[in-house]
């Protein structure tokens, strides 16, 4: 290796530390604080803690109330992503698929979607889901969640769908092989890395969504995590250690149905970028 | 019987006529080609036998039914693509019986049938792999199978042996000939290579421009071309078209003489002409010469008479052998 070369490889190397460092910064201090005391979080957030203490972790593992806002959670992020999924591609399918009377307006329309900022619609959203008789239950949450997810959905499995051989399905066709089939056999088994990549999103979103579960949401037994993080900011006081390991617990999930979903994802981003 | 025949068929995208009023009749047990330069109708005219378009006029029969209005599955077709379109996901023996599964025949005569199909194409060892891990000429084997299991009327194939190398097209080429002598189906088969036309056909068809120009055995395309378009296609090396004039004819717009039927004399001929380029491929010997008031005249030599470009040869056509063409570029009977 040339000097020239080898300056520039621990320039790189340096950057990429600098931007994990942002990272995974934050994160650490996270972790390590649900092993402190209060006061020593506000001393000294980023320090090894002083004494490693393990009943704060404990506490919450033990606490029934924390793994029934997990469950929920769960229930609720895996609903949208399976419900996402499904109308998504379904709905793409067609754009992809077949030309019809309006179809680009429609679908330019489905696209406006994407700019809608989700704050500006928290009101007349919790009007309907009232009206509809849905507040306290998951749906409240799954089914606003699928409609804002769907833009997005759309946009990136009508590209990967666009991109299947279209003798793939006129094969399939003379075989005898209709539309719906079609996309049961074909579209999705060969879309895995499209599906992957918006499940994660879809997922991570719904994950840590707080705004619609507050609004929609008002019995502790439906509570979604992030809302059970609330009990521990008291009027007066914050239990940073508790808020700190609870967020450490709950985003555990999230990490590994990332890291699971990885290999995919990048697959998916780049699917296409060139053909192969 | 199945024998195909189309009826006043019109095809139009939008205001752009693509193929205006054909007829045509592939006879049973026939293989027919269907052969043209890129653009002429060709593949149109196979994926509306096969009921991928619509005609915008006119009738497909196949085996005496109309099917124009029928779905593809129900015509008793089956076709191979260009780019094979085998399914990704599935196995050899997936892609090969998925016809069949969609038609929910039992599983012991589906498996009885991809045996039997893997066994005429030898894939026997590959009927577990994806397409991904065969080659190029495993995969199109695998198109095949897939569409004998179903034991169609009608084998229609579109440009099968384009994406081969020219070694394997070869092969394949005898495959495909054996292959239809041992099914006996109708095949219609679509190309834009006058070889593979000329070896594979009992029956020719030349399009251009959404028209048929010619359609005929093999050899009375290459012996009688109807049209000037179909003696510059049909034949390798071309046909030489020259002008009326260099025989001496006013009243005839193109000669056509094929590089084989020129006679060389070292004295005496109608044309003195100069070797250019020569090609010694061996058996023969290609001359790509000059004469006054002709550019560029190609001629087939044997391969024993060696030719230097620079040399003097005088060139003489045999009269027999001269195809004249008037205006229009069709055939004129009276021989020079």
């Amino acid at each position: 290796m040339t000097r020239a070369n080898l300056i520039r490889q621990i320039l790189r190397i340096g950057l990429l530390c600098i931007i994990a460092s942002f990272v995974l910064g934050p994160l650490l201090a996270t972790v390590l604080g649900g092993f402190k005391s209060n006061e020593e979080i506000q001393t000294s957030a980023l320090s090894l803690p002083a004494v490693w203490r393990t009943d704060i972790y404990a506490g919450i593992l033990a606490d029934p109330g924390f793994w029934r806002y997990l469950g929920n959670s769960l229930i609720i992020s895996v609903a949208t992503v399976v419900l996402t999924l499904l109308i998504g591609a379904a709905a793409a399918y067609v754009f992809a698929q077949i030309r019809f009377f309006g179809s680009r307006m429609l679908f330019s329309y489905l696209s406006l979607g994407l700019m809608f900022p989700f704050a500006t619609a928290i009101l007349p959203l919790f009007v309907q889901v009232r009206d509809l008789g849905l507040l306290d239950t998951y749906w409240a949450v799954i089914l606003p969640q699928t409609a804002f997810g769907l833009s997005l959905a759309i946009l990136l499995f009508r590209t990967f769908f666009a991109e299947l051989p279209k003798e793939l399905f006129e094969a399939a066709y003379v075989e005898g092989c209709g539309y719906i089939r079609f996309f049961w056999r074909f579209t999705l088994p060969l879309s895995t890395p499209i599906l992957a990549t918006v499940g994660v999103f879809v997922f991570v979103q719904s994950w840590n969504n707080f705004l619609l579960p507050l609004v929609v949401l008002n019995s502790r037994e439906a509570f979604t995590w992030p809302l059970g993080m609330m009990q521990y900011r008291g009027e007066y006081a914050v239990e940073w250690n508790r808020t700190l390991a609870f967020v450490t617990l709950t985003i555990l999930p999230a990490v590994v149905f990332f890291v699971a979903a990885q290999k995919y994802i990048v697959a998916g981003l780049t699917g296409g970028a060139v053909k192969g | 019987m199945a024998e195909v025949r189309l009826d006043d068929i019109t095809k139009s995208f939008g205001n752009l006529t693509v193929i205006p009023e054909l007829n045509l009749t592939v006879p049973d047990g026939s293989f027919t080609v269907l052969v043209g330069p890129s653009g002429c109708g060709k593949s149109t005219l196979l994926r509306m036998i096969a009921g991928l378009e619509t005609p915008s006029r006119g009738r497909v029969l196949i085996g005496g039914r109309n099917v124009t209005e029928e779905e593809p599955s129900r015509r008793e077709i089956s076709m191979v693509f260009q780019s094979y379109a085998l399914f990704p996901h599935m196995t050899v023996a997936q892609n090969i019986d998925f016809g069949l599964r969609l038609q929910k025949m039992p599983k012991l005569e589906r498996e009885e049938r991809v045996a039997r199909a893997a066994r005429i194409l030898a894939l026997e060892s590959y009927l577990d792999r994806k397409p991904s891990q065969l080659s190029g000429g495993q995969r199109q084997r695998v198109a095949i199978g897939r569409s004998i299991v179903r034991n169609p009327k009608v084998f229609l194939l579109d440009e099968p042996l384009s994406n081969l190398d020219a070694a394997l097209r070869g092969q394949m080429r005898v495959e495909l000939a054996q292959l239809h002598r041992s099914l006996g189906a109708t095949m219609i088969y679509v190309t834009h290579d006058q070889v593979e036309a000329m070896t594979l056909a009992d029956q020719i068809v030349v399009m251009k421009d959404g028209r048929i120009e010619q359609v005929g055995a093999p050899m009375d395309l290459y012996d009688r071309p109807a049209t000037e378009f179909v003696a510059a296609f049909i034949g390798s090396p071309k046909m030489n078209l020259l002008p009326g004039r260099s025989i001496g004819r006013q009243d005839v717009k193109t000669a056509g003489i094929r590089p084989e039927h020129i006679r060389v004399d070292g004295a005496e001929g109608t044309w003195a002409a100069r070797a250019e380029v020569v090609e010694t491929l061996g058996a023969d010997t290609i001359a790509y010469m000059s004469a006054e008031g002709i550019d560029s005249i190609t001629v087939r030599l044997p391969g024993h008479m060696r030719l230097k470009a620079g040399d003097r040869l005088f060139l003489t056509p045999e009269p027999a052998n001269l195809h004249l063409y008037d205006e229009k570029g069709h055939r004129m009977e009276a021989r020079a």
